[in-house]
């Protein structure tokens, strides 16, 4: 029965009993994991009010084979992140990025990826306003990338012929990716230059392009999640994010 | 049970079986009432045996505030507090879209309408928690309240009374230094 300190991001918090709490917490070093806090309700707890989502800290527990959850026996607060709560496209969007890893993160150890989560949180953090979206889109395709989902950008889908850059190209969903004209006739097409703003976004050190086709970014980001990560069960946050933008 | 452990349920079915007969049939008679009979407040959502509650009806309430809180359970701490004298208005949760609860799951509209329906509502005290969920839900009220031309208000964050500053957490001190304000007013 280890006992690990780790950096950890809370995801997801929510109440067990009238004194304890459950987080779901995403760790550098030993994946994704559920946490019981116990007496984390209370007003004078040990670990202080800050165990809520998006927050960062270390995190001590035991980690039980073969269980579910663990029991969190310390946490040092690194870094709140309570201004998430004070912009509704940043709260939102933070939500999503969160929702990714919590339907699809594993107890595998990711270091890039607990990174590229606290990175966005970050970002999402200082960059509030028009920026946001973008800011948000790019990382959810990082995400999507270390999740080991990555949309298929240089060749075609079904027959495998490279896709040039510098023309439109359809874009299936449920196919993962591009295709050439022939594959998939009549289906919309992906214009050259959102297509390099997705090629870009889907780079780990790439910059966030300024999207010149906001709406475009936003369809295919909704299509691709849609058709590749949640047929079943839609991402409650997505609706939640698109709702913000709307306004 | 919520905050009853094995050992409390057991000296409780211990006290029950050496009790007088009536004694249980009667705390049974109560549980049954609470169920039957209290509900929300068809005004406000406050638990309540008669709707619309004694706070909707009471005549020395400010009927021009309304307090929005998250959960019913909120109105009884703030009533303990004895310093507001305005009406609730219970949401019933707050915004967390990764828990699947949106402005659709909650009591929004009802609200919309009791300060837009010109029955003299000038302020909302937004009183969801200070979680990261509560702002947002706050923030999102905010928006949809400024429209209709009410005095919208957020309750203060800062350090709990009869505390000790060096037990304090970092961030209610930094909130509480952020919102400080005049000595004296
Ligand atoms: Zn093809
Ligand atoms: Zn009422």
């Amino acid at each position: 029965m280890p006992l690990v300190t780790v950096r950890a991001v809370v995801l997801q918090s929510f109440a067990y009993s009238e004194t304890s709490k459950i987080l779901r917490v995403l760790t550098a070093e030993h994946g994704a994991h559920a946490l019981v806090a116990k007496g984390a309700q209370r007003p004078r707890s040990r670990f202080g009010g800050l165990l809520e989502p998006f927050t960062e800290g270390t995190a001590t527990f035991y980690v039980k084979e073969g269980r579910d959850l663990h029991t969190l026996t310390g946490w040092d607060l690194l870094r709140n992140r309570q201004g998430l709560g004070r912009d509704l496209v940043g709260f939102a969007g933070a939500s999503l990025l969160a929702e990714l890893v919590l339907r699809f993160g594993t107890e595998d150890a990711d270091p890039r990826l607990f990174e590229e989560v606290t990175a966005a949180f970050d970002r999402v953090l200082d960059g509030a306003g028009a920026q946001c979206e973008a800011t948000v889109v790019a990382a959810a395709w990082r995400i999507v990338v270390l999740l080991g989902f990555a949309p298929q950008t240089e060749s075609c889908v079904s027959c495998g012929a490279g896709v040039s850059a510098d023309q439109s190209a359809p874009f299936d969903p449920s196919g993962g990716g591009v295709a050439c004209l022939a594959c998939r006739p009549g289906r919309r097409t992906l214009d050259p230059v959102s297509r390099e703003e997705l090629r870009r976004m889907l780079d780990p050190g790439g910059e966030t392009p300024n999207f010149v086709r906001p709406r475009v970014q936003r369809d295919l980001l909704r299509a691709f999640l849609q058709h590749q990560l949640a047929p079943e069960r839609s991402l409650r946050s997505l609706e939640f994010f698109e709702e913000q933008l709307a306004e | 049970m919520p905050g009853i452990g094995r050992k409390t349920a057991s000296r409780l079915t211990y006290h029950l079986l050496k009790a007088p007969p009536e004694d249980a049939q009667r705390l049974a008679r109560a549980i049954q009432a609470v169920k039957e009979r209290v509900r929300a407040c068809e005004r406000c959502g406050n638990l309540t045996e008669h709707s619309p509650c004694v706070i909707c009806q009471g005549a020395r309430r400010d009927q021009s505030v309304v307090c929005v809180v998250e959960e019913a359970s909120d109105i009884a701490a703030i009533e303990r507090a004895g310093e507001y004298r305005g009406l609730y208005h219970v949401l019933g949760g707050r915004l967390s879209p990764l828990d699947g609860v949106g402005p659709s799951d909650l009591t929004i509209p009802g609200l919309l309408a009791r300060v837009g329906d010109g029955q003299g509502v000038e302020e909302v005290v937004l009183a969801t928690n200070p979680s990261v969920e509560g702002e947002a839900t706050a923030l999102y009220l905010h928006k949809l309240l400024v429209p209709l031309g009410v005095r919208v208000t957020r309750i203060a964050r800062g350090l709990p009374v009869g505390g000790d500053l060096e037990y304090a957490d970092g961030v209610t001190i930094a909130e509480a230094m952020q919102n400080r304000r005049e000595f004296g007013t």
